[in-house]
């Protein structure tokens, strides 16, 4: 039952108010301080509190994984309301622990434990009045289900104390003294229990070389932008984006940079283009329909070659759509979105270290591509924390532009220059000798405007081509391929936060003996088209995956290479099934269920 | 909510699980509940001296596998106390404060580890062999080729002492009362039967009542049994076994006849025509007697649950016993139950 020695998932659900989402976020610190890797999602509403469910998972490995288990191994059921619908996700003989004396009256059925399924394991211990025995008060008892979960399973007990006094660092004393009073109330039930389930912790993993961070996805943008230099941010704030100025806001001005709301997106891309213009390493951050509104201006990025980083997490859509809902809806957008032939460069990160790497490394290809790069993740990637472990060897580079050489007294300064390598030298404004006019104007080498057939050809042949040398940019990984090497019966191509479910459901599959092996692709523009296709001759049959109804990579890479791929779409507003991939890959494969089993 | 009738049953022990089949098997719609206060799905309790065996993993001892539950739609609630029964309402109120409607009830709680008051005290310093927890605690408590102090030695008692003895362990019985339980032994045989007992290898002490258990951990043995003689004896592990006491205080308001356990026609119906009882928690009429008594043991508890499930679905089918319920002494000089048995 266990991998690599622990594989546990853990989901708590309440409902909005009850510290679901904060009695997950202490339990995935606690579990990354003591060693070992994590992955946790949280799902919860729109609204801020009182409604709605709330639904915090983690899932603690002793390798790093990138996706959620299909079935949890412990639901822990703060509101039965919102639990109960929940309880499936249970696997068979794992356990599901509950409050057994709420405060009112229920009708038949409102109680979760008449909705277990026959192979669970029931823990029904009287939360709320620990809770009160504990702290006077009620509001102990997501701590105190916590405490049962730490107990049960023979958790560090110190651990947690320490993270939540750190976690409450900032409020009076009673604050945590009342939470590690429920907390250590929970725990002494817990491990007083008698634990039916085989599966336990662990061992953490040996020591990294490298200290393991807890990052999310968006919190790993922030770091990436720091630690690549970044000078201004101007954002405008929208869901599941947000996150990523929050933490900019509050970061930058102690490293002496400047962070900028603006009043809308059009005015963030403005701004963020007008600083690349003034050779400024500069970004912003939004959502598909911030995105819609950049539109326009992404143009005036591509056509005035002026570097730009957007990064722009998914959700559910179109318009408003659904927010806090997850999707991958927005490629076509990102790839293609604008008036004309716009070409930029678009990064995909798979998982959370991808988040750091392709943030940081997004400020090179802008400015050595001198191009808009689009960092394109999701709601499920921006929220979802991992640990992470990164080399403090591994840098960005802190200049990729190509700068103007001051030439001969009679040499003119072409700022739109063909040359050797296909990037025109650049000039910054108030730099002696440049050119210092820009238009969205098709323009000649010098940046005048104009329409000539010869000129508008030339200028987008040159566009398009310096944006191939990306593919080869150093220091990031475009594609990788996992699994079999050799002839496949499957081969998976995936991209974004989908990776992670298809690299596990490949894994699967091959133990099952199908021969399979899945593709991670991370830059969608320009398309790696040679890796991709030496991929697909590889594979009897190609499955692409993804959270959008129309299979819009499925639709770029059958567009592009002119292959058949076979396409796995649905729009559910949550992560893809490992289950739903894996049933896809045995019926390409010839095989169903009962062969496999 | 579905209009067919609601059949639930209260214990998830051989008399509510044989019930559960028998009603699922005459009727293929109706919606059948059990409710249980363990956790586990039901098992097998007869084998649970095997844990001293290997067999560890409580899922090698479920009489069925989960699908089967959800196959022939059995809903289980488990970790489920009924705290009241509302007859007039026909609603069980569970103690987690959710209300279940019935139309038609089985009680088949079986009977708990019955304890003398004078023990109750020191309880937390004793073991008790009911169920799969309490088997595995004791088996962790208990080193390798440790002692067992048994006091009572009930046949269920007397069953895991035998399979101890096996296993390399050392086993004192302490006799009292209800020794032989639910054997009904007189004072004239009794001695040829705890002969019997040390023929099969457990030590039999006499030394009159016990007084407490004392806590002596840290030192060779972790319980000292003290006896009001003043007499003691050390071991690694004490265990009560003094026969079962039936689960009824919850029907104490349901207006059904109670005496020691709940009181039923041959039919098994109680006094009132919606509610049943089978297994340890009854006491069924005797003609014979004219009384009402207790019939213990696998083949009556599961017999007792074939009968009340026929009759809640309208026969009219007596219980009578097939069980020779004497005890005896094998060639060997060891005893042997027919409380033993398990299987058909």
């Amino acid at each position: 039952m266990t991998i690599n020695g622990t594989d546990l998932q853990i989901a708590f659900c309440g409902s909005a108010g009850d510290g679901t989402i904060a009695v997950g976020d202490i339990l995935k610190q606690a579990m990354a301080m003591a060693g070992y890797r994590v992955i946790a999602f949280d799902q919860y509403p729109a609204e801020i509190r009182g409604f709605g469910k709330c639904v915090s998972r983690t899932r603690v490995t002793g390798e790093q994984v990138y996706s959620m288990k299909q079935q949890t191994d412990i639901l822990v059921s703060l509101d039965d309301s919102h639990a109960i619908p929940h309880a499936s996700e249970v696997r068979d003989f794992g356990a599901v622990i509950y409050d057994n004396a709420p405060m009112s009256l229920m009708a038949e059925g409102e109680h979760i434990s008449g909705h277990l399924q026959p192979g669970q394991i029931p823990y029904a211990l009287p939360i709320r009045e620990i809770s009160e025995r504990a702290t006077g008060s009620n509001r102990g008892r997501n701590m105190v289900a916590l405490g049962f979960v730490a107990g049960l399973y023979g958790l560090q007990q110190d651990v947690f104390h320490t993270i939540i006094a750190r976690k409450f660092k900032t409020k009076p004393a009673a604050v945590t003294t009342d939470n590690t009073a429920a907390f250590d109330a929970g725990f002494d039930l817990g491990a007083g229990e008698f634990l039916f389930d085989e599966i336990s912790i662990g061992e953490p993993p040996a020591k990294a070389k490298h200290e393991a961070r807890m990052l999310s996805g968006n919190s790993a943008v922030v770091e990436g932008c720091l630690d690549a230099g970044i000078e201004a941010y101007f954002g405008y704030p929208i869901t599941p984006a947000t996150t990523i100025m929050e933490r900019l806001v509050s970061e930058m001005p102690k490293r002496g940079k400047r962070a900028l709301q603006t009043e809308d997106e059009i005015s963030a891309i403005a701004a963020t283009i007008g600083a690349g213009y003034a050779g400024v390493r500069s970004a912003t951050a939004t959502s598909g329909p911030g995105l819609a509104l950049m539109a326009e201006m992404l143009g005036l990025s591509v056509m005035a070659e002026v570097p730009a980083v957007i990064f722009v997490s998914q959700r559910g859509g179109p318009s408003t759509g659904m927010p806090t809902k997850t999707e991958q809806s927005d490629l076509n957008l990102a790839v293609f979105g604008g008036s004309g032939d716009a070409q930029r460069i678009v990064l995909a990160p798979t998982n959370v270290e991808g988040c750091w790497r392709c943030a940081g490394k997004a400020f090179e290809m802008a400015e050595r591509y001198q191009t808009p790069v689009i960092v394109l993740l999701d709601l499920y990637l921006s929220n979802r924390y991992e640990t992470v472990v990164v080399s403090p060897d591994e840098q960005f580079e802190p200049n990729m532009s190509k700068p103007m050489v001051k030439g001969k007294a009679d040499e003119k300064y072409q700022r739109f220059a063909t040359t050797d390598d296909g990037i025109s030298p650049r000039a910054i404004p108030g730099q002696l000798g440049g050119i210092h006019t820009v238009t969205g104007l098709e323009h000649n080498d010098m940046g005048r405007p104009s329409d000539q057939p010869n000129i508008h050809m030339d200028m987008s042949e040159k566009r398009h081509n310096k944006l191939a040398k990306a593919i080869d940019h150093p220091g990031i990984t475009i594609t990788k391929r996992f699994g079999d090497e050799g002839d496949v019966d499957v081969g998976i191509l995936a991209w974004g936060s989908t990776f992670g479910e298809s690299l596990e459901a490949m894994m699967l599959a091959r133990e099952e003996g199908i021969k399979c092996a899945a593709m991670k692709v991370v830059m969608m523009s320009p398309l790696p088209e040679q890796p991709i296709t030496d991929f697909m001759d590889s594979a009897s049959e190609v499955l692409i995956p993804e959270l959008n109804y129309e299979g819009q990579f499925a639709g770029i890479v059958s567009g592009t290479l002119g292959r058949p791929v076979n396409r796995l779409n649905m729009v559910p507003g949550t992560p893809m099934r490992v289950d739903d991939i894996l049933a896809e890959i045995r019926k390409l494969a010839g095989r169903d269920k009962r062969d496999a089993a | 909510m579905s209009s067919a009738p609601h059949l639930v049953i209260i214990g998830n022990g051989v008399a509510g699980n044989r019930a559960a089949e028998i009603l699922r098997e005459k009727d293929k719609d109706c919606r059948i509940s059990i409710i249980s206060a363990g956790p586990l799905l039901f098992y097998n309790r007869y084998e649970l001296p095997d844990v001293f065996k290997g067999r560890q993993d409580w899922r090698d001892y479920l009489e069925n596998p989960p699908e089967y539950f959800s196959d022939n739609n059995i809903t289980l609630r488990r970790k489920s106390i009924v705290a009241d029964v509302d007859t007039e309402r026909r609603k069980l109120v569970l103690a987690h404060r959710e209300e279940v409607s019935f139309d038609q009830l089985l009680v088949a709680t079986g009977g708990s580890g019955y304890l003398p008051e004078r023990l109750q005290e020191t309880a937390h310093l004793t073991h008790q062999f009911t169920t799969y927890r309490s088997a595995m605690g004791m088996y962790r408590d208990l080193p390798k080729g440790g002692r067992v102090v048994m006091l009572g030695g009930d046949m269920i008692g007397l069953d895991l002492a035998r399979t101890l003895i096996e296993t390399g362990y050392h086993v004192t019985v302490v006799p009292g009362d209800r020794t032989f339980w639910p054997h009904e032994i007189s004072a004239e045989e009794r001695p040829k039967y705890l002969s019997a007992l040390e023929t099969m290898g457990m030590e039999v002490i006499n030394h009159g009542e016990v007084e407490r258990i004392e806590d002596t951990t840290g030192s060779a043995a972790a319980r000292r049994v003290v006896f009001v003689s003043g007499e003691t004896v050390a071991a690694d592990v004490v265990v009560t076994q003094y026969g079962l006491a039936p689960m009824v205080d919850f029907m104490s308001t349901a207006g059904v006849d109670i005496e020691r356990g709940l009181l039923v026609n041959p039919q098994l119906k109680t006094t009132r025509d919606e509610i049943y009882a089978a297994g340890d928690v009854c006491q069924i009429w005797e003609q014979e007697s004219n009384g009402y008594r207790f019939y213990y043991g696998w083949r009556n508890v599961r017999k007792m649950g074939e009968i009340s499930a026929r009759n809640m679905m309208g026969e009219e089918v007596p219980f009578e016993t097939e069980v020779d319920e004497h005890l005896i002494i094998k060639d060997d000089g060891s005893i042997d139950s027919p409380f033993w048995e398990y299987s058909a």
